[in-house]
Order: structure tokens, then C-alpha cells, then sequence
């Protein structure tokens, strides 16, 4: 994982993911495959790579309504994943901070719908015992109190240009919008799956290998006038 | 048949209807043999608390029995006749009337438990001077031999003793003379009895390996008492287990209870270990609340029925950060299968296969496994997979083309771009000749984005005129890409 490296060229990296508890929504329920894809950035290894897997903790239902992890799919996009299904939010809510206080996964992903202040406090401070990066995954509505130390909106924007083919999607692309934060200002970032890196980066960071001079990511001056939150879309007709 | 039943001089074997001439007001119920089955292996897993090895005889009716190996075993229950006393007044207390006897073999037990009138103890080596006076059905003999030995005025086993062998195994040949082919074993059976031929006790579960016991003098009702001696038990067992190099991969406590039942809860590991703390937390999250204790239990038996080698690795040359890892790992993954169940937490693998929802094996997770690679990795394959797939309503401006507009969960999406198709086609080679179910079609895959910027795969089942069969095509949602 080199995203940082490569974004702290352009002077505004994300900020890097802490073994803290972070928030990642996604604006629409469309938009789960972009919030699940970045989730996992937010949760491998930071820099050095981790050998310890990675976890994801749904309900049956969440599972049944929003798909299953594709494990061909995933492997593209992070690395060794374990399922634990639960059969209700509750238990999902216990094994989440069972995984991440055990100190033996380096990360974890909660699909929750709405975890209240009290839990999401355990889960922070479980985190932080394991040294393992915490998200709770969530779909529209980001409401409520949490712990949360950054909180993420994510929408997908239409891919980047195919090499070979005009008419066929070319990397994904999403647009990651930090609306809360500790620890700094707001601001939102333009992301771009390297598929060669295997890393999501700032979509100015290959325009820049093009020997080009974009100024992406475009966020933090916007961010100072307070306008950083992702500009809600309309629903597609 | 109970014990009115025989006072009144009915009998095993009796038509209905010549009972309820002489008793018209009998009670009868009809047979359920499988409810037999299950309330005999019951009382089988009671009687484990007195030997690890208990076999289950289920037939022929009315001879039904429990047989117990004993060997080495009998001094811890006060010597032999103790044991058979202590057996029958815990059977009798419970409301099952029992007859136990002891003696070298198995069939020589049978026969005592049976037919002995007094004795019940054949001491060692006596067992042939116990069977002399008792009758030939006490050699577990088919009805038609004992009809033949009485015939010829055989009808105590003692009569056997002074006959030559091979007359009598020429005569009683196997097969020769039963109707059924049952065999007429008779030189067997009493060579079984005597201790001639061996005789294998096969349990109704394999003994464990590792066991700890504790018996308590009051029957244990609550569970607060439960949890203060599980301390004790499971340290016995972890001594046991750490003595041999070993590790449980499966706990099995067991209470025994009074009223002549068992109760039990089973956790796995995902890796054999041998740590007391690890096992009581592993057995308090599994929910000691599952054990029923009933009227109190008596005793209480943690076992390891499956123990493996613990492969001790050499810390010094390997990462030491990642063999603690591992351990906690397993321990995780051990306190979410207790909690959440068996199948609960899985892993990834790749299958083999190529068509997309079988193309991933999602079994138990595996450790210290480096994550193996997916056949299609270098084609982009969605984050999330729909299986089933999701039906949608697809518009293709030409039958082989890409839709330009669909329709998912009730809201119509317009295609922007799209790249395809992928064809896969269907399995052959698993298909059976079966006419009733539709023969799987060929699917093209594309991966699809529409305007808002969403990316999905999509495909259709069926090629257009060649795969038809009066069915048209369908379009169908598989995944969701990042």
C-alpha cells in the first residue's frame, strides 16, 4: 500500500489511518461497492504491509441485501479477508469489538446500521487495545453521535478513461468526503483505483505521471469555505 | 411390560387379544422403537461416568441393555459388588428398573445380568463355574438352536461343558439349520462367554482420550456451583493434555444427572491448545446456561475427544510478532464460533471453478495460510456478489449487445459505458440427464456504468436463437464493482 507516499507528493495526503475507530457511509446504497472498496484502504496496512487479516462482520441480513464479499473481487482490492456472519446487529456489534481487541487482525469492517454513542466509544477504545483500525460501514443517512474520529461520505464518480477502449469503464473512481474530523479541517478527495499499484490514488497523482499539471486533490481550499461535505446527487431516474 | 403386567400373568410374546381376555382392562401402547433407541443411548451417555467405553445393545425386545468395559475401573466405585449395588440404586432412584451383573466377558455378563438369580458377581475366572446352572437362552442363542438343545435334553449351559466340540459345532453348524440364515453359533457364543474368542465392545461414542471427572457429594443444582469447580476441571484436564504435548481441538462437558441423564455443551478450537484460561473462557461464552441441569447433576466430565500434537515453533528464526498473531488469532476465531456458532466464521478459497458464484469456497478459516490467488485477478471482478443473482429488465439496442438501459430494484439506470461481453459458459460437465430441470445457458457478462457513476456487472443467460429453447434470454445483476 503506497497511497500515502504517492499523495504526500502532492502536499495533501489523507489523512493516515490509525488503529482508531473512522466512519465510512456511503451516500447512496449504490454507492456500498466504492464505500467497501475504500473502507478496505482504510483498514490494510498503512505503509509497511500487515500480515494479519483483515475482518468483516455483517448481519445475515445485511449480507443477503447487499451482497456477499466476492473473494476474486476482494483479493484485488486488499488482502486476506474472514467473514463472520452474525445473525443480528447486536452480535455483529459484540464481534467487532471482540475481533479488534484481540490484537490479531489488522483491521476490521462492521456493516452496521446505526450503532449508538455507547458502542461505538467500546469500539474505539477497542481498537486502539488491539492496535487494529476499526470502520464501521454504514449506507445514507449518517446521523447520530459516534466516536468516530473521522467520519467519511463516499460516492463513486464515473471511472477514468480506459486505455484501449473509449466506451468501456476504465478505473474506478469515488469521491471520499472527510465531514468530520479531530483532528483538522474537512475536505474531500478524488480517488483513483491504480490497478498496477493496487492502491487507491489522488486522481491527480497519475494525471502527474502523464507529465501533466493538474492540481488535484481539489479539496482542501473548498474545505476552508465549507463546503466540503459530497455534493448529494440526484437519484438516477 | 411392567411389573402389574407380570404380576397378572401376562407374558413377553402374548397376542393382544388373549391379554385383554384375561385382563380386560390392559393398557397397551404401541411400540416406538426409534424413542426406545434415543431414551437406551441416553442412559448410555449417563453410564459414562463409570467407564469411558459403554456399547449399546438395542435388540432383540425385551433384552435390551447397556454393556460398560469396567477393566481397571471397579476399585474406584468401592470394589466390584459396590459397583453393582451403587449402579442399581442410582438406576432405581431415577425410576429405571436395571439388573447389572459383572463378570470376565461379555457374554457372560449378559447372561448373569439376565438370567442369574442370585448371583451377580462372577468373580475372576469363575465364570464358567456362574454359567453352569443357568439356561441356554443365557448364551444370546437364536430361538430355534434352544428349541433343538432342548430337544435333545440340553437345557442348562453346564450340559455343554462335557460334550465334544466338534459334535456339537458339526451340529450347530452356521447356517445349516436356521431358517433366516441366522446361524445356529452355539460352539461361538459359548466360546464368547467362557472367554475363549474375543468379543469386541463397540461405544455408542469413541472414548475420549483426555478426560477430567468430578463427582460431588450433593447433587449440584445452580450454576454458580457449576462455574466454581469448572475451574478445577479444567485445569485437571490442561495437566493432563500439557503431560502428552498435546492439545484439545474439541471440549465436550458433560453433567450427569441425577434422574439418569446427560447434558452436554461442545466448543471447538481452530487449533489444538492446551490452556486453562483460554478453555473456561471458550466454555462460560458458549453459555454454561445451555447445560440443563434438571433435578441437580452428580458429576461433571470434561473431556477432549479430539487432541492433537501442538507443533511448538522455533521462535528464535521466525517473526515473533506473527506467532503471537497466530495465537490470538486462533483464540478469536475459537470465541466466535462458541458465541456465533459453527459456521459462522469462514474464509475464502479459491474453488477451481470458473463460473463466478462457485468460483469461491467459503469454508473454515485456516491459519497461518498465505492468501491464495484467484484465478481471474488480472480481469476486474466486483466487490460484492449477488447470489442468488438479482433479476433485472434490460433494453440492448441489438440482441449480442450491451444494454443501454436496465432496470435494478425498481429504479431504470441508463448506461453510459460498458465493456464485453466475457462468456462463460455453462458446466457440462457436471450436468446430469435430468428433463425436468432447464439445461443451464451460456452467460456473457458486462461490466456496466451508468450516468451516476455506479459500476455492476450484468449478464445475460441464453444466447438469442441458439440457446432459446422456448425460453428468451435474462438479464440478470451478479455484483457490484468499487
Amino acid at each position: 500500500m503506497s497511497e500515502t507516499h504517492a499523495l504526500s507528493a502532492l502536499k495533501c495526503p489523507l489523512p493516515a489511518s490509525e488503529p482508531v475507530l473512522e466512519e465510512v457511509a456511503a451516500c447512496h446504497p449504490q454507492d456500498l461497492g466504492a464505500a467497501l472498496g475504500f473502507a478496505l484502504m482504510r483498514v490494510g496496512g498503512d505503509g509497511q504491509p500487515d500480515p494479519r487479516p483483515c475482518v468483516l462482520v455483517a448481519p445475515k441480513v445485511w449480507l443477503r441485501e447487499r451482497g456477499r464479499p466476492f473473494a476474486p473481487g476482494w483479493s484485488q482490492k486488499g488482502g486476506t479477508l474472514i467473514l463472520v456472519e452474525t445473525m443480528d446487529e447486536h452480535q455483529a456489534l459484540w464481534a467487532l469489538e471482540e475481533a479488534l481487541k484481540s490484537g490479531a487482525v489488522s483491521g476490521a469492517i462492521g456493516a452496521l446500521a446505526a450503532p449508538d454513542f455507547v458502542a461505538t466509544r467500546r469500539l474505539d477504545f477497542a481498537a486502539r487495545a488491539g492496535r487494529a483500525r476499526a470502520v464501521v460501514l454504514r449506507v445514507g443517512q449518517t446521523g447520530g453521535l459516534s466516536t468516530a474520529r473521522r467520519r467519511w461520505q463516499i460516492a463513486a464518480l464515473a471511472s477514468g478513461a480506459h486505455a484501449l477502449d473509449a466506451r468501456a469503464p476504465g478505473p474506478e473512481r469515488l469521491r471520499a468526503s472527510l465531514i468530520r474530523r479531530r483532528d483538522g479541517a474537512p475536505g474531500f478527495w478524488e480517488l483513483e483505483w491504480d490497478n498496477e499499484r493496487r492502491a487507491w490514488l489522488g486522481s491527480g497523482a497519475r494525471a502527474k505521471d502523464h507529465g501533466q499539471t493538474h492540481s488535484l486533490p481539489v479539496a482542501a481550499r473548498l474545505a476552508n469555505h465549507g463546503l466540503a461535505t459530497g455534493k448529494p446527487r440526484p437519484a438516477a431516474a | 411390560m411392567n411389573a402389574a403386567g407380570r404380576a397378572l400373568g401376562l407374558y413377553r410374546g402374548q397376542t393382544q387379544a388373549d391379554a385383554r381376555a384375561r385382563v380386560p382392562d390392559l393398557i397397551t401402547a404401541p411400540a416406538d422403537p426409534a424413542a426406545e433407541v434415543a431414551a437406551l443411548t441416553q442412559l448410555a451417555l449417563w453410564s459414562e461416568r463409570f467407564s469411558p467405553a459403554v456399547a449399546m445393545e438395542t435388540g432383540p425386545p425385551g433384552l435390551e441393555g447397556l454393556a460398560l468395559d469396567m477393566t481397571g475401573a471397579a476399585h474406584l466405585f468401592g470394589g466390584e459388588a459396590a459397583l453393582i449395588q451403587t449402579l442399581e440404586a442410582r438406576l432405581a432412584k431415577a425410576g429405571i428398573p436395571a439388573r447389572a451383573a459383572l463378570a470376565d466377558t461379555l457374554g457372560a455378563a449378559w447372561a448373569l445380568a439376565r438370567f442369574g438369580q442370585g448371583q451377580r458377581l462372577a468373580p475372576e475366572g469363575g465364570a464358567r463355574l456362574a454359567l453352569a446352572d443357568l439356561p441356554t437362552e443365557a448364551l444370546r442363542l437364536a430361538p430355534e438352536a434352544v428349541v433343538l438343545l432342548r430337544r435333545f435334553g440340553l437345557n442348562a449351559i453346564g450340559d455343554l461343558y462335557a460334550l465334544p466340540r466338534a459334535g456339537l459345532a458339526r451340529r450347530f453348524a452356521a447356517g445349516k439349520l436356521a431358517a433366516g440364515g441366522l446361524g445356529l453359533r452355539v460352539v461361538e457364543r459359548l466360546d464368547q462367554a467362557l472367554g475363549f474368542r474375543s468379543e469386541p465392545l463397540v461405544p455408542v461414542r469413541a472414548p475420549p482420550a483426555y478426560r477430567a471427572f468430578q463427582v460431588f457429594a450433593e447433587p449440584v443444582g445452580d450454576m454458580a456451583g457449576l462455574a466454581h469447580c469448572l475451574d478445577g476441571l479444567v485445569q485437571a484436564l490442561v495437566d493432563q493434555l500439557a503431560r502428552d504435548g498435546r492439545g484439545a481441538r474439541r471440549l465436550v462437558l458433560t453433567g450427569f444427572r441425577v434422574d439418569g441423564g446427560t447434558t452436554q455443551i461442545e466448543a471447538g478450537l481452530s487449533a489444538p491448545l492446551a490452556q486453562s484460561a483460554h478453555f473456561l473462557r471458550l466454555l462460560k461464552n458458549k453459555g454454561l446456561e445451555h447445560l440443563d441441569l434438571g433435578f441437580g447433576i452428580d458429576a461433571l466430565m470434561l473431556a477432549a475427544p479430539v487432541a492433537e500434537a501442538i507443533v511448538l515453533v522455533q521462535v528464535g528464526l521466525e517473526d515473533k510478532a506473527a506467532i503471537a498473531d497466530q495465537g490470538a488469532l486462533a483464540g478469536l476465531i475459537d470465541r466466535l464460533q462458541a458465541r456465533l456458532g459453527e459456521g459462522a466464521v469462514r474464509m475464502a478459497k479459491a474453488s477451481g471453478r470458473w463460473l463466478p458464484e462457485h468460483s469461491q469456497d467459503w469454508g473454515p478459516p485456516v491459519l497461518g495460510r498465505a492468501p491464495e490467488a484467484f484465478a481471474s485477478e488480472d480481469r476486474p471482478r466486483p466487490i460484492l456478489l449477488f447470489h442468488p443473482p438479482e433479476p433485472v429488465e434490460a433494453m440492448a439496442e441489438l440482441p449480442d449487445a450491451a444494454p443501454v438501459r436496465f432496470i435494478w430494484r425498481r429504479v431504470a439506470r441508463r448506461v453510459v459505458r460498458a465493456e464485453g461481453p466475457e462468456r462463460l459458459g455453462p458446466e457440462w460437465w457436471r450436468q446430469t440427464a435430468d428433463n425436468h430441470r432447464p439445461a443451464p445457458r451460456t452467460r456473457d457478462y458486462y461490466r456496466i456504468e451508468d450516468e451516476a457513476g455506479h459500476r455492476y456487472w450484468l449478464f445475460r443467460e441464453g444466447l438469442y436463437e441458439r440457446e432459446d429453447m422456448g425460453r428468451l434470454p435474462n438479464w440478470w445483476l451478479h455484483g457490484v464493482f468499487a
